[in-house]
């Protein structure tokens, strides 16, 4: 079995008197893809924001390669390669399709780049980039790649974030609904990209159509109301009573 | 080769024209243009590529003509020297407010940069009165040597100067754009968080940025400085603290040249309205009216598509786009 990657220890999130993530404790090993489901308002987004660092924790911890980084800022993280994406599809509209694929090739490459090295790389250098050619290629964002951001799809858009996710080339990608909006056609697209990146990467995905995580990851945590209510091997987790009674979608939907 | 004879050109046409207007307009109304557009780039860079809007622009310009004038006064006589000064005192100022006004978000910013500038008045005007003489401001135009090959002392050689400082500034703020910083600033504007979590430093990109256009305000400060010879609290006045981003509206917000078609209009309508009717303040706000009424894209914004169709010009690089 290989090493874990990434464990919370108590994480908990109380926004007010309400308990968004209520003591999570959850691990993900080299190379491992999980799948995270509950329904509306699990604290699925929430916990996310904790692990990435977008929101400080009430309690508890994150390690993430041995390191405590539960107060690290978020690009500390990203510099250790735990990277994520957004429920709302999150890129630059101001920029075109290939600029915002180089700002994270970018990244990739001078990460935590100071801002001497930012003033002196010149963007054009980085647009014939064989990784960037690549990745639009595979999500058929070729035509589009002198395309404002603002012009695009919402599919389009959300093609864009994961590409980007991919070119950040993590240790442990995130992805936050990343089939939400999209066609047949591109949730298939999608699929396939992240299936050829199992192996190279470990994943934790959210999504709330849990047929389309069947056969993808190996393992499912259900959140409910902020606590995990069932874990294990998909199949199995969907069998649980507790399961099919408080999320009675993930029920019918594996039916 | 061909491609950076482009580049140059897409900068050396427009400020050509303007050089050879140089025997037709009146000498001042030409001065005043380039300077007052160079204190709008730095407004332009902000609003158009940065996101933020600032009410304060007065406080800065006058950060740099006062540390012209300290010099000039006190100091020494050399006006180039002059300059220099008032570019580091427009620097160190800027990077020391910077560090808290870029923690601070659209109407704040705003708001608070104009509190700056209603500070640096007072400062300038009483607290400071016994080295900035008040009201009555420094006057230093006799203090100052002739300085070879171009003389800045003379209005003749100074619109040659400014003319030159201003081509250096449209050649920073475009290959700015062509760089990688270039589009992490029109990535913060827009998406703030996700500048963040694809590693990068969003405060020091901001602060550089802060730093960067307001020195150059600062630097247009200088500027007025030497060609009038002259610095008063008048410089950081609140009752100013628009016009630059009125400006930057109407040429065109986030476009390479509407600092430039902008101040033209503005000091256009400064000269020429004011010579027939008396509020010419009506007017631009008129105008300003119309622009955001048509679509908020300036004079130079509506125009260029235009040029762009009649003449097939072509963009030397994929441009940043605002
Ligand atoms: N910043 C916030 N302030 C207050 N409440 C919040 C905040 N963020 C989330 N919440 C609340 O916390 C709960 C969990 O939200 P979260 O977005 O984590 O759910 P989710 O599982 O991602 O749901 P969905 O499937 O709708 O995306 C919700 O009730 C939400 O209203
Ligand atoms: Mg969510």
């Amino acid at each position: 079995m290989s090493a874990e990657i990434l464990r919370t220890v108590d994480l908990t999130k109380r926004f007010g008197s309400f308990v968004a993530v209520d003591h999570v404790n959850f691990s993900l090993r080299e190379g491992e893809v999980a799948g995270i489901v509950g329904p509306n308002g699990a604290g699925k987004t929430t916990f996310f924001n904790l692990v990435t660092g977008y929101h400080p924790p009430d309690e508890g911890r994150v390690v993430y390669l041995g390191q405590d980084v539960t107060h690290a800022p978020p690009q500390h993280r990203v510099g250790l390669g735990l990277v994520r994406t957004f429920q709302l599809a999150s890129t630059f509209d101001a920029l075109s399709v290939l600029d915002n694929l180089v700002l994270a090739r970018f990244s990739r490459l001078h990460s935590g780049a100071n801002v001497r090295v930012l003033l002196t790389a010149p963007r054009r250098r980085y647009y014939d980039d064989p990784r960037v050619q690549e990745v639009l290629e595979r999500f058929q964002l070729v035509s589009q790649r002198d395309r404002l951001v603002r012009h695009l799809s919402l599919g389009e858009k959300r093609r864009l974030e994961i590409a980007m996710a991919i070119l950040s080339e993590p240790r442990v990608l995130m992805l936050d609904e990343p089939l939400a909006g999209l066609s047949e056609a591109e949730i298939h697209q999608v699929m396939d990209v992240l299936r050829s990146q199992v192996g190279q990467r470990s994943m934790v995905v959210v999504e709330h159509k849990v047929s389309h995580l069947l056969g993808f990851v190996e393992r499912l945590v259900v959140l409910h109301e902020g606590r995990v209510i069932a874990e294990g091997r998909p199949e199995e987790c969907l069998q649980d009573p507790e399961v099919r009674r408080s999320y009675w979608r993930v029920g019918a939907e594996s039916a | 080769m061909s491609r950076r004879l482009r580049w140059w050109a897409g900068i050396l046409i427009p400020f050509g024209v303007l050089a050879v207007a140089r025997w037709v307009l009146p000498l001042p109304f030409l001065v005043e243009v380039l300077i007052f557009s160079v204190y709008t780039m730095a407004c332009n860079f902000l609003l158009g590529r940065v996101g933020f809007i600032s009410f304060g622009q007065p406080a800065y310009l006058a950060a740099g003509a006062y540390g012209t004038a300290f010099y000039l006064y006190y100091f020494g006589r050399d006006p180039l020297l002059g300059i220099l000064a008032g570019l580091a005192s427009g620097l160190l100022f800027s990077a020391v407010v910077g560090l808290v006004f870029v923690r601070l978000r659209s109407d704040y910013f705003a708001l608070v940069n104009l509190a700056l500038a209603v500070i640096v008045y007072h400062l300038m005007q009483k607290v400071l009165a016994p080295i900035t003489k008040g009201d009555n401001g420094l006057w230093f135009l006799d203090r100052m040597t002739s300085t070879p090959v171009l003389d800045l002392t003379r209005p003749d050689g100074f619109v040659w100067f400014a003319w030159l400082v201003a081509v250096a500034v449209w050649a920073l703020y475009k290959a700015l754009d062509d760089t990688v910083f270039g589009a992490c600033c029109l990535a913060t504007k827009t998406n703030e968080d996700k500048v963040k979590f694809l590693g990068y430093h969003d405060f020091k990109i901001r602060w550089t940025a802060f730093v960067l256009a307001n020195t150059t305000a600062a630097l247009a400060g200088s500027l007025y400085g030497v060609y009038f010879g002259f610095v008063s609290p008048e410089m950081a006045s609140a009752a100013r603290a628009a016009d630059p981003v009125v400006v930057t509206i109407l040429g065109g917000t986030g476009t390479l040249y509407g600092p430039l078609v902008g101040a033209l209009a503005y000091v256009g309508m400064k000269d020429l309205v004011s010579g027939v009717v008396g509020n010419w303040e009506f007017f631009v706000g008129l105008l300003l009216v119309v622009i955001m009424l048509a679509g908020e894209r300036g004079i130079w914004g509506t125009l260029e598509p235009w040029l762009r169709r009649r003449w097939a010009w072509r963009r030397p690089a994929p441009a940043l786009q605002e």
